[in-house]
């Protein structure tokens, strides 16, 4: 299928590193070098780093709805993503722990030689890797040049091509409208209400269902994910060859080795007990004063080199590291996407005609650019309904949420007043667990105060005086509704007792939904 | 009455109080017993990390120092799952519309991948001392391991104790059925095998100071059971589930370092000590994967499993409204442990009464346990 270039590009590292793994293992072997393999598992861990990537880029290609995952598998990029980013965190510790080690027992470089040149075998592995990568990532960490953003656009369109062959599954409804410029600004309010602007100028053209590609800065393209965990970690492998690298060169300039067959003292704190005995000796024959030269192994701080780099490059992947693991775990929490702001969405939805509330209003991110909203909306009657119906499948489009489910409410006869009760919300004994501890009151749940008691249509305001006309009309009215009555008495009485006292309690709601 | 003094001081404006703040937060975990719990073997952990870290500077052992802060990597899994269950009180806003409830199963989760990226290490760390087994000081191993797994195992009853006092429904038999046999202080294996540092016969203590309990697991039940339970107590089923898991296999990795320190001992068998963190690692690893599974599907919006038999029979009875030509696009999914949420599309005659229609489809799936229900109505054209 298509997406094929990421797929390759993951594929084509994956084997390298996986062969330099045999590599670095066979020459531990060989030259018993304990270092060597501990490297080696190192580059395990990216090999495993890589192949968490691939699965969740193919699991992801299938979008296609099933029966047990109704959305497609597309979650699978941020999956992958938090995987990796967790990943890397494990491993900086793991780095620092070894560090701190070596801080307290430094080690020579056994054979510096062959570590330069496997070093530098695995710098150049890294190095393509990074190139590999560096377009997908976006260089979102200052990285981003023109070249960057256009691979990024590259890609992105070619992201967007798959998802809009992907027949009728879930995204049937939003059909092909991802429209690239929905994803998250890399900065705050401004650019998005910039594109707010350019969206409306441009509703027409979202409503023909063609995509729109529109070149927008996709430095931080929630697609590609995924594929920045993946940059991250081949970053943290390069940096590591670095390290590796330099010390080695280092080492092997600067360092002075204790000759063999000669007697040496060994200021350093060292592992090797041989220069310990040889200083012991040496005071012994100095001490009969044959000779001054006392050769001096190599400076000390040479030794504590590697710890202190380690360190360093911990820092920075942790650094770089830190807002991906945010951006993943937000989008896990179901959190409402950066560039939407619930509070003006919910004014402006009001705004909309025949739109006399909005309950249980949420949106939130399945992966990538597909942002996915609920809401009860209160409407006059029936036939209305289809056409603010439409109205508001409109307002969403427009702000780039095309996946919309909308439960109409309509308002049960003679109570006007009763606009801003949800008709269908939970029953008596539901009521306090409807959503994990959201609010005590259904209804109220992320809409917050202010969209339902200041809407424009004024409704709010004569709750109280209207509890007692809402308690006796419902049953009247809509007798016929059959099993429906007593329910809706039952959450109508739920609601409004609460809501007698209204000022306080919409200050202290404030408060509390803010924390 | 004239006020002689009047003071100013109610209105300045709140200062960003991070002690009111702290303070706040820990009224919040001493609220609720399983964060209570994790909150106290938290600070147990960290002292006795602290403790080994102390011990093992004053007699320059590594072991115990390395040792030391493998504990507190562990630390950092009971704090993981502590933040998650007093974030998941935390009310819902305007960025977080559904609340923060999926913290817990995000905590699950990450310390699912600690778990196992623990498992991966210890394997790794085993492997190297089978291809090349350094000579461990064993003298101070075997006493410290006993102790370790003694407080181990006396945290572990106390708490599973406790723990059950709670059951009401059928769910957490289920959250202990995997921990028992996962116990695993593979910490106490990975650096028994800094292989480095025991070639200079430190006194290799390899000890587990762990004491790491089972957990107050505190199950409050979100059935519908006409008890008026806080919404914040939904079950934190995934959030224990895990730190259980880590800590449990604290448990077996003393009981493995104890074997392998009497074979080492007995028989001399220094294969002995790779094996068994081998052996140790693949068994952590493969007790991490149920929750991993279950954690995997609730992130990816997974159709909740226990409704896999449930839903198509509701689609059957919503079909046979009168009125309801079709029903599409249903996506049901799992908020947190036992919150279900749906959202489907019917497409109905334009005689057909809408009103009624909802609320027996909301009436329908209510009953199979789904309570926020968002169901549009789109009416067929004629």
């Amino acid at each position: 299928m298509a997406c094929e270039p990421n797929r390759v590009r993951l594929l084509c590292m994956l084997s390298l590193t996986f062969g330099f793994f045999i590599v670095e293992v066979v020459v531990s072997r060989i030259t018993a070098s304990l270092a060597m393999l501990s490297d080696s598992f190192h580059m395990l861990s990216d090999v495993i780093a890589l192949v968490v990537a691939l699965v969740a880029v193919r699991f992801a290609e299938k979008t296609q709805s099933t029966n047990k995952n109704t959305f497609g598998w597309i979650r699978a990029e941020v999956m992958g993503a938090l995987v990796n980013a967790v990943f890397l965190t494990a491993l900086c510790f793991t780095i620092i722990l070894e560090a701190v080690e070596r801080f307290t027992n430094p080690h020579e470089i056994e054979k510096p030689h062959v570590v330069i040149g496997v070093g530098a075998a695995g710098l150049l592995v890294n190095l393509l890797g990074l190139c590999l990568f560096h377009g997908h990532a976006g260089g979102g960490h200052g990285h981003s040049h023109g070249g960057g953003h256009s691979h990024g656009n590259k890609k992105n369109k070619r992201g967007k091509i798959c998802k809009s062959e992907r027949p009728n599954g879930s995204s049937g409804e939003e059909s092909n409208n991802l429209v690239g410029s929905h994803n998250s600004p890399p900065n705050g309010v401004n650019t998005e209400r910039h594109r707010h602007e350019i969206v409306r100028n441009d509703s027409e053209v979202h409503m023909n269902g063609s995509v729109v590609y529109e070149d927008m800065d996709h430095s931080h393209d929630e697609a590609s994910l995924n594929m920045r965990g993946v940059f991250l970690h081949v970053l943290g492998d390069a940096l590591g060859s670095v390290i590796v690298v330099v010390n080695a060169l280092i080492f092997t300039f600067v360092w002075r080795p204790c000759p063999p067959g000669e007697t040496c003292f060994n200021p350093c704190h060292s592992t090797d007990h041989q220069h310990v005995n040889h200083t012991l000796v040496d005071l012994f024959v100095d001490s009969n004063g044959s000779s001054f030269q006392r050769t001096m192994v190599g400076p000390c701080w040479v030794l504590y080199l590697d710890p202190t780099l380690c360190i360093i490059m911990v820092g920075i992947l942790l650094y770089t590291t830190y807002p991906l693991l945010k951006e993943s775990a937000l989008i896990l929490l179901q959190t409402v996407p950066k560039q939407i702001d619930m509070h003006r969405l919910n004014e402006r939805l009001l705004l909309l005609d025949g739109v006399l509330a909005i309950h249980e209003l949420h949106i939130w991110q399945l992966a990538g650019s597909r942002i996915i909203a609920t809401a009860h909306i209160k409407c006059h009657d029936p036939t209305s309904y289809m056409d603010v119906a439409k109205r508001i499948k409109d307002f969403f489009h427009n702000e780039g949420i095309h996946a919309t489910t909308i439960q109409p409410e309509f308002v049960t006869v003679n109570s006007e007043s009763s606009a801003s009760l949800c008709e269908l919300s939970c029953r008596t004994q539901c009521a306090p667990k409807l959503c994990c501890g959201a609010t005590d009151k259904p209804g109220v749940a992320g809409t917050g105060p202010a969209g339902t008691e200041k809407g424009p249509s004024g409704e709010g305001k004569a709750l109280a005086a209207s509890a007692m006309e809402v308690i006796s009309e419902i049953p009247e009215g809509a007798a016929g509704a059959g099993a429906s009555v007593l329910e809706q008495a039952a959450a109508a009485v739920i609601q409004v007792v609460p809501r007698i006292p209204e000022p306080e309690v919409i200050i202290t709601r404030e408060v509390e939904s803010s924390l | 009455m004239l006020p002689l003094c009047i003071k100013d001081d109610e209105y300045k404006p709140a200062k960003f109080n991070l002690l009111a703040k702290i303070s706040g937060w820990f009224r919040s975990i001493l609220s609720d017993k399983t964060s209570r719990n994790l909150f106290f073997f938290l600070c147990l952990n960290l002292s006795f990390a602290f403790v080994e870290l102390s011990y093992g500077i004053w007699s320059n052992s590594l072991g115990l120092i390395s040792d030391s802060f493998h504990m507190f990597f562990d630390c950092t899994a009971l704090l993981a799952g502590l933040a998650a269950s007093v974030i998941s009180r935390w009310r819902s806003n305007d960025s977080f519309s559904y609340g923060y409830v999926r913290a817990e199963v995000l905590a699950g989760f990450v310390n699912g991948l600690f778990l196992i990226f623990t498992a991966f290490f210890i394997f790794s760390e085993g492997v190297e001392r089978a291809l090349e087994p350094p000579h461990v000081n064993h003298d101070r191993l075997l006493p410290v391991s006993v102790a370790g797994l003694l407080v181990n195992l006396v945290g572990i009853f106390v708490f599973q104790h406790g723990g059950h006092g709670h059951s009401h429904g059928g769910d957490e038999g289920h959250g202990h059925s995997h921990s028992l046999f996962n116990g695993s202080a593979g910490h106490g294996h990975s650096h028994g095998g800094h292989g480095h540092e025991s070639k200079h016969g430190d006194g290799h203590s390899h000890g587990d100071g762990h004491s790491h309990g089972g957990h107050g697991h505190s199950h409050d039940d979100p059935h519908c059971h006409d008890e008026l339970h806080t919404p914040g107590k939904g079950s934190s089923k995934q959030i224990l589930q895990g730190v259980f898991l880590h800590i449990v296999a604290d448990t077996l990795g003393s009981v493995g370092v104890i074997i392998s320190a009497i074979l080492m001992q007995k028989y001399d068998l220094m294969i002995a000590d790779p094996i068994c963190s081998m052996c140790i690692s693949i068994l952590i690893g493969v007790s991490v994967v149920p929750l991993l599974r279950e954690s995997i599907g609730i992130l990816m919006q997974r159709t909740p499993p226990s409704l896999d038999n449930a839903l198509p029979e509701c689609y059957q009875r919503v079909q046979q409204l009168q009125g309801v030509y079709n029903l599409q696009e249903p996506h049901f999914w799992t908020l947190c442990t036992d919150v279900y949420i749906g959202t489907l599309k019917l497409l109905i005659a334009p005689d057909a009464d809408g009103k009624w229609i909802l609320s027996q489809t909301h009436n329908i799936f209510t009953q199979a346990g789904i309570r926020q229900l968002y169901v549009q109505i789109e009416v067929a054209a004629m």
